[in-house]
């Protein structure tokens, strides 16, 4: 199953990456930035992150919107593990109920 | 902490073999990016034919947080040889520098000439690389028996997992404006234009947002 477009993209996601993480080391350790990229900068993985989960606020499925719910409340009062957690748990049991 | 990382590991690799993906294809994936959320995008975005581009895009988006740690944590990697540094940078994940530059704090504050510890931030950093590639292999491998994942709710995880690393990021509501934007602009895109355009829509109105609310200095 695995092809060479998925090696591709797999090498070039693990390239970029290593480039983020020595990027900043090299290009920024003497740099102070201007507030206005600094704020970009700092914006953007929030950005991304709820831009890729957009759909599941849109969904057409009750349970699923339910689950959400749940799964949010639990982000602001849970670390990352126990969120994961209740958010699976809550999906399933909804799934299981409302169907 | 180690134990932690198991459970996103496994619903990372039950979902990524309910794409397509092996076992194999999903250790060196996961080996050589080592970042979990860009991961969780990736095969969130997995189709075929594959979005390569909007992929990389997202994969650098994701991670670009890397530069600000990276900036930070340059200072305590000042007296080490280049190429030590060079690698040390490859397995920093946000685990290991977190755990490492508390550590280098307080070490300093106990009268310590140098806080960075590199045999303390290496073992850190391979003990989450490790957990992190055998979990996710582990589910790619058990994936295909679960079934639908969907029953399980196993598809949840992803936005729980974004949800608990955009806790950590908030700062405040102000500083979370650009978010909104980005999650209306993407849920509208995503409602009225076929494909995943949304994701990128939604990263771009966000940054303009962010760059129109910056603070003046």
């Amino acid at each position: 199953m695995t092809d060479a477009t998925t090696v591709l993209t797999i090498l070039l996601m693990a390239l970029v990456t290593y480039a983020t993480r020595i990027g900043g080391y090299v290009a920024l350790r003497n740099r102070s930035l201007s507030p206005r990229a600094r704020a970009m900068l700092e914006a953007t993985p929030g950005c991304v992150l709820i831009s890729v989960i957009a759909p599941f606020f849109v969904t057409g499925e009750p349970a699923g919107l339910l689950a959400l719910a749940v799964t949010l409340l639990a982000a602001t009062r849970l670390p990352l593990l126990p969120t994961v957690l209740v958010g699976v748990g809550a999906a399933a049991l909804l799934r299981a109920v409302i169907g | 902490m180690l134990i932690g990382v198991l459970p996103l590991g496994l619903a990372l690799g039950a979902q990524a073999s309910h794409k397509g993906l092996g076992p194999g294809a999903v250790a060196v994936m996961t080996g050589l990016n080592f970042a979990g959320g860009s991961e969780f995008a990736a095969v969130g975005l997995w189709a075929n034919p594959l979005p390569v581009a909007l992929i990389v895009l997202m994969t650098a988006l994701v991670n670009s947080r890397h530069l600000l740690m990276g900036a930070t944590l340059a200072p305590l990697l000042a007296h080490l040889p280049r190429w030590k540094a060079f690698a040390a940078l490859f397995w920093m994940c946000d685990e290991s520098w977190a755990m490492a530059y508390a550590d280098a704090q307080k070490r300093r504050a106990a009268g310590a000439l140098r806080g960075f510890s590199l045999p303390y931030y290496a073992a850190v950093a391979i003990g989450v690389w490790i957990a992190w590639i055998g979990s996710c292999t582990a589910g790619a491998a058990i994936g295909p028996a679960i079934g639908d994942i969907r029953a399980f709710g196993v598809d949840m995880a992803l936005p729980a997992v974004f949800l608990a690393i955009m806790k950590g990021l908030w700062t405040g509501a102000r500083a979370a404006r650009p978010w909104l934007v980005s999650l209306v602009v993407a849920a509208l895109t995503y409602l009225l234009v076929p494909g995943a355009w949304y994701v990128a829509a939604g990263a771009v109105a966000g940054l303009i947002a962010a760059w129109f609310w910056a603070p003046r200095a």
